[in-house]
C-alpha cells in the first residue's frame, strides 16, 4: 500500500493530537485526579502510536508507546500524576513535534529520541520527602514494570497473543467508566474530530494571499469607478457601482473570514511558556486562556505571538509576587493570570491579566525622571493613566533588577512599537495590589483596512481607523502651553499636540479660520493630538507592503491607491514621531 | 458484491486509510463515526452489512458501542479494531458479539481476507 498519500493527513493530524496532549497535560497539572484528563492522554498517544506505525515511522511509534505506558499506569491508578509525568510528556511530545518537521521535509532524521523512551518507562515517583528533586527518577534504577515489548512497524501482526504486563484485567470497565465521564470535561477532542471531518479542503496559504489581492485590487477598482461615475453623473452607473461595492464588501468578508485562525492555533505555546516561566522563578500560578475560539488574520496572529508572550513574561516575572508576599498581604497563595481574546466589531482585544502587585503610578514617575525621560514639570501634567504607560518608553524598566527571564532591554516599548505597527494600541490598567491588566487592540485583518485619510501640505496619508483613538477640531484658544509644549485638554486629561507636517518635514500648516484638525492617538505610551492641515475622511483601502528601500523607512507601514488612482502611504504614527 | 461498510475510528487518518482500502475491494462505505456515540447513532441510521470499530475512542469507548449495535441488531457483523497492547479488551469485544478483530498497523491482504470472511459467514 501506497503510504505517502496519506502523509499530510498524518502530520496534519498528528499535530493536532500533540496539541491535545499539551493543552491536557497542563489542565492536568492543575487537577491531577481528573479521569476524564488522564483518559484523554493516553488515548492521544495511543492513537499518536497507531498512526505511526501505519506510516511505518517507528521513532515516533516508540516515543508514543512509551507515552502511553506511561499513562496506562497514571490510569491505572498506581501513579499520581505529578509534575514531573508532565515534564516527561511534555518533553515526549516536543520530541514527535520535532520528528514530524523532519518527516514533512523529507530529510533525514535530525530530530533524535536520546534517551527519553527509556525514562519514560523507568519513570519512578520521586519519595514524598520536602527536598524536590525534579531529575531524580532519571538516576532511578527501572523499578516499574517493564512494559510491553513495542510492535515492530512493517510486520503484520496477525494474532492476538503479546503479552501486556501493564494492563489490568478489568481495563475495559475501568475505560468504559472514564470514557463516561469524558464528555463534560474533554469536549474538545471529539469537536476536533467531528470539525476535521467537516468535507475541509486543504488551502495553501499562497492562494489565500492572491485572493486577498485580487479582492483589495478590485476595491481599489471600484472606488475608481465610483470617482468616473460622479464625474458622470450618471445614475444607473452609480447605481451598478454601489451594487457592485456591496457584492465586493461581501466577497472581502468572506475572503477574510477564510485567512482567519482561531486563536487557538498559537494559545498552546502561551500556556508552554507560562508553565516554564512560573517553575523558573518559582510562583505558584493559575492560567487561564478565554477565547480560543476568537478568529484573527493568519498574519496577526503571526505577530500576537511575541507581544503576548512578552506580557505574559512580564506579568509572571515582575507583576506575581511569591507566595509568601502573597500570603503576607492577604491574598490566596496561588495567583491568577489570565490571557484573554474577545472580538469587538473588527477589532480584536487581548487581555493579559495578573492579581499581582501591581504598578504605582508615583513610583513610575519617579523612575522616570531619575531616568530623565521626562522632566518634572512634564510630570507634573501626567495622569495616573499616562503614568502607566510611561513603561512604554524606551529605556523605562521597573523591574529593580534584571532577570534572565524578562531579559533587559527589550519591555514594553518593544510591545508598543510592534502593536503600533499592526496599527493597534496598547492600553494599561493597574491597582496597586490587586493586579494588572493589559489590553491589546489589534485589527482583525490587516490587507483592507478602513483608514482616516489626511492631507499634510501636497502629501496625503492614511492611518489606520483602529490607531485613531477620536478626530477633534479644535480652536485656537482651546490649546494651552506647559513647559515648552502646546498641549489641550481631553477628558481632564493633558495631551500634548504634535505637527504631523513636522514630523513629516514640510512647512507647518496654518489655519485662518482658526480651526486646528487633528487626531488623538497613541504615540510612546502616550495620547497625543497629531495635527495635519485637513481631515478627508474614512476610506476602504487596500494596502500593498511597499519594496525596498521605501520598506526600510521609519514610519511608513505600506502604500494603497486612492479612487482617482493617487498613492498614498499608510503612516506608522508612533514610528513617525 | 461485498456489500455496504460502516467505519468507526477516532483518528480521521485511520478512518481515511481504511476506507481507501475498503473501497478498492469494492465496500461501499455509507458512514464514518469518530467515536462510540456516534457510531451507535450512524448504525441505526444506516444499517451497514458491516462495521469496524475502533475500541480506544472518547465518549463511548469501542466495547460499550459494539454492546449497543449488538442489542439494536443482535445479527450485526462488527469487526474490532485494536492495536497491540488491548488484548485485555479482546474476550470483552468476543463475548459482545465482535465477529473478528483486525490489527494496527493493518496489513491491507490481511483485513481484506477477514472482512470477507465475515462477509461471507
Amino acid at each position: 500500500m501506497d503510504m505517502s498519500q496519506y502523509r499530510n493527513l498524518f502530520l496534519s493530524e498528528a499535530r493536532e493530537y500533540l496539541k491535545t496532549i499539551n493543552e491536557t497535560v497542563v489542565a492536568l497539572e492543575e487537577s491531577p485526579e481528573d479521569r476524564a484528563g488522564i483518559d484523554t492522554l493516553f488515548r492521544g498517544a495511543h492513537s499518536l502510536k497507531g498512526m505511526a506505525a501505519s506510516m511505518e515511522y517507528s521513532d515516533v511509534v516508540e516515543v508514543a508507546h512509551r507515552m502511553e505506558d506511561l499513562m496506562i499506569r497514571v490510569r491505572d491508578a498506581s501513579l499520581r500524576f505529578e509534575s514531573a509525568i508532565a515534564d516527561l510528556l511534555l518533553e515526549g511530545s516536543d520530541v514527535i513535534a520535532r520528528m514530524l518537521v523532519d518527516l514533512e521535509a523529507d530529510r533525514e532524521p535530525r530530530a533524535s529520541a536520546g534517551d527519553l523512551p527509556q525514562r519514560l518507562s523507568s519513570y519512578t515517583p520521586a519519595p514524598p520527602a520536602p527536598p524536590r528533586q525534579p531529575g531524580a527518577e532519571q538516576a532511578a534504577p527501572p523499578a516499574a514494570p517493564e512494559p510491553g515489548a513495542r510492535p515492530e512497524p512493517g510486520s503484520a501482526p496477525a494474532q492476538v497473543t503479546q503479552p501486556e504486563p501493564a494492563a489490568a484485567p478489568d481495563q475495559a470497565a475501568q475505560a468504559a467508566q472514564a470514557g463516561q465521564t469524558a464528555a463534560p470535561a474533554a469536549p474538545a477532542e471529539g469537536e476536533r474530530a467531528k470539525e476535521l471531518e467537516v468535507s475541509s479542503v486543504r488551502i495553501k496559504t499562497e492562494l489565500l494571499d492572491h485572493l486577498v489581492n485580487l479582492t483589495g485590487e478590485l476595491i481599489t477598482n471600484k472606488n475608481r469607478l465610483l470617482n468616473i461615475g460622479r464625474d458622470l453623473a450618471s445614475d444607473p452607473l452609480n447605481e451598478a457601482v454601489t451594487e457592485t461595492a456591496k457584492l465586493l464588501r461581501a466577497l472581502h468578508d468572506e475572503v477574510m473570514k477564510v485567512r482567519l485562525m482561531p486563536f487557538d492555533a498559537i494559545a498552546d505555546r502561551f500556556q508552554r511558556s507560562v508553565r516554564a516561566l512560573a517553575k523558573k522563578s518559582n510562583k505558584d500560578l493559575h492560567f487561564v486562556i478565554e477565547g480560543r475560539e476568537i478568529g484573527l488574520d493568519r498574519s496577526i496572529l503571526e505577530s500576537l505571538s511575541d507581544p503576548i508572550n512578552h506580557m505574559l513574561r512580564n506579568a509572571v516575572d515582575h507583576g506575581m509576587e511569591d507566595r509568601d508576599e502573597r500570603l503576607t498581604s492577604g491574598k490566596p497563595a496561588r495567583g491568577v493570570v489570565t490571557l484573554a481574546v474577545a472580538r469587538d466589531r473588527d477589532r480584536v482585544l487581548v487581555t493579559v491579566t495578573d492579581d499581582g502587585r501591581g504598578m504605582v503610578p508615583e513610583r513610575m514617575i519617579a523612575s522616570a525622571i531619575r531616568k530623565r525621560l521626562i522632566t518634572p514639570e512634564e510630570a507634573a501634567q501626567l495622569s495616573p493613566r499616562q503614568a502607566l504607560m510611561l513603561s512604554c518608553i524606551p529605556g523605562f524598566s521597573t523591574a529593580r533588577e534584571v532577570t534572565d527571564i524578562s531579559g533587559r532591554g527589550v519591555g514594553m516599548d518593544a510591545v508598543n512599537a510592534s502593536i503600533q505597527k499592526l496599527g493597534g494600541t496598547l492600553a494599561i490598567e493597574s491597582e496597586p495590589g490587586k493586579g494588572t491588566r493589559f489590553t491589546l487592540t489589534v485589527p482583525m485583518t490587516i490587507a483592507i483596512i478602513h483608514a482616516l485619510v489626511v492631507q499634510c501640505g501636497s502629501i496625503k496619508g492614511a492611518v489606520p481607523v483602529t490607531a485613531v483613538l477620536r478626530t477633534v477640531e479644535l480652536r485656537q484658544e482651546q490649546m494651552t502651553v506647559v513647559g515648552k509644549r502646546r498641549v489641550f485638554y481631553l477628558d481632564g486629561e493633558a495631551l500634548p499636540l504634535l505637527s504631523l507636517n513636522r514630523a513629516l518635514g514640510l512647512p507647518l500648516g496654518r489655519f485662518p479660520d482658526g480651526i486646528v484638525p487633528l487626531f488623538v492617538t497613541e504615540a510612546k505610551g502616550r495620547r497625543v493630538g497629531i495635527v495635519v492641515d485637513r481631515l478627508l475622511g474614512q476610506h476602504e483601502l487596500f494596502i500593498k507592503p511597499l519594496g525596498r528601500p521605501l520598506s526600510k523607512l521609519q514610519g511608513v507601514a505600506g502604500g494603497a491607491i486612492l479612487g482617482d488612482g493617487e498613492v498614498i502611504t499608510l503612516l506608522d504614527v508612533g514610528g513617525l514621531l | 458484491m461485498a456489500g455496504t461498510v460502516m467505519i468507526v475510528d477516532d483518528s480521521l487518518f485511520m478512518r481515511k486509510m481504511l476506507r481507501d482500502l475498503l473501497e478498492q475491494q469494492g465496500y461501499q462505505v455509507v458512514a464514518e463515526a469518530s467515536d462510540g456515540n456516534e457510531a451507535v447513532a450512524r448504525f441505526r441510521e444506516f444499517r451497514p452489512d458491516l462495521t469496524t470499530l475502533d475500541i480506544v475512542m472518547p465518549n463511548k469507548n469501542g466495547i460499550e458501542a459494539l454492546q449497543e449495535i449488538m442489542v439494536f441488531d443482535p445479527a450485526a457483523r462488527v469487526v474490532m479494531c485494536s492495536a497491540v497492547g488491548q488484548e485485555p479488551f479482546t474476550v470483552a469485544a468476543n463475548e459482545a458479539g465482535a465477529k473478528a478483530f483486525i490489527l494496527k498497523p493493518f496489513n491491507p491482504e490481511l483485513v481484506a481476507q477477514v472482512l470477507k470472511d465475515v462477509s461471507e459467514a
